[in-house]
């Protein structure tokens, strides 16, 4: 019995406690994109391009679907690369996954386009 | 005597995990205006270090959109910030917010403010000391404000074994290594650390179901190893 009720204790203290999961899977993006930001060279621009496919392709996290404003950047670099075309379908494809993101990535459209 | 490991164990366990404040009693304008889109101002920066505002700008995006908010990108809304000039924090933490919300769709915007960035290459560690303030682009409420001091170690450990050329070999290289990966980590850490009792976004596995876990103390201090 003191057993049954030290293990309930504990499992709901420790259930209170913050979780580690992650909601979605980073990689070495953040640190990627960082690089490409400061150094804009090609080399960075591969990197921080194939970090980008791989948050996208390969999401382990509890959501396992690409993370907020991920296909927006990815888009958005693609475009300023010159491979225009490819960059509007990934920021088209933010606003059908994310629809709170419509009137960010119309200006941004907008502002590509001018 | 098993009495005692018990009551140890229990003390314990409380003073990690447990505050008296609930997330609800602490910020109940997050329950109430319930924001989903938050725009990242780029950091007021009162320190002397200039690359810490850019450092730590990057960071502040994971950690966000791990609590299971709609972050803006922070690589596209710069862009926009210089187009509009509206780079500068500073003219905004106090101001009229709605802007954001008809030009962006953003419901919130996060302020934070870098009061101390210390590297102390020798120890290996990075002490970061931020304000993070969120507020309502709907309303220009106060709906989310915390402080951290956070520091982090970044010490590379050869392996050891070698005494003191061992000593200076790690020193080297934890010199090198605390380069931007290690900032750009030190700053996640922090803002991790820091926004960990801030109520969960639309995304988040617990969203609109944490109201009474419990907050943190508006003002933190910690190591983290």
């Amino acid at each position: 019995m003191k057993k049954i009720f030290l293990f309930v204790i504990l499992a709901v203290v420790i259930s209170s406690c913050e979780s580690q999961k992650h909601l979605y899977s980073w990689y070495d993006s953040e640190q990627a994109t960082y690089r490409y930001v400061k150094e804009r060279t090609d080399e960075s621009l591969e990197k921080a391009m194939a970090q980008y496919k791989k948050v996208i392709e390969k999401q382990n996290g509890d959501r396992k679907v690409v993370p907020p404003g991920v296909n927006a950047e990815y888009g958005f670099i693609l475009y300023k690369a010159g491979m225009k075309e490819q960059g509007l379908v990934l920021l088209n494809a933010e606003i059908q996954a994310y629809p709170e993101s419509e009137r960010f990535i119309s200006q941004i459209i907008k502002q590509l386009e001018k | 005597m098993k009495k005692y490991v018990f009551f140890f164990i229990m003390a314990m366990l409380f003073s990690s995990c447990a505050e008296n404040i609930t997330r609800m009693a602490q910020y109940p304008k997050m329950y109430e205006e319930k924001p989903v889109t938050i725009a990242v101002m780029p950091p007021i920066n009162q320190t002397p270090h200039v690359e810490a505002k850019e450092y730590f700008y990057t960071t502040l995006y994971v950690p966000l959109c791990e609590k299971g908010y709609y972050v803006f990108s922070p690589l596209m809304l710069m862009e926009m910030y210089q187009e509009e000039s509206a780079y500068d924090a500073e003219l905004f933490v106090d101001s009229d917010l709605s802007k954001f919300r008809t030009f962006l769709g953003a419901d919130a915007v996060m302020f934070t403010v870098i009061k101390e960035w210390k590297k102390n290459v020798v120890a290996g560690e990075i002490t970061v000391d931020v304000e993070f303030i969120l507020r309502s682009a709907k309303t220009n409420e106060l709906l989310y404000k915390r402080e951290g001091n956070v520091t982090v170690e970044t010490r590379v450990n050869s392996g050891g074994g070698f005494g003191m050329l061992g000593a200076l070999v790690d020193m080297a290289a934890t010199a090198a290594v605390t380069a931007a990966k290690d900032k750009i980590d030190a700053g996640r850490k922090c803002s991790f650390f820091v926004l960990s009792d801030m109520p969960e976004g639309k995304y988040g596995t617990m969203y609109d179901k944490d109201q009474k876990h419990p907050a943190g103390k508006s003002y933190v201090k910690k190591s983290i190893h």
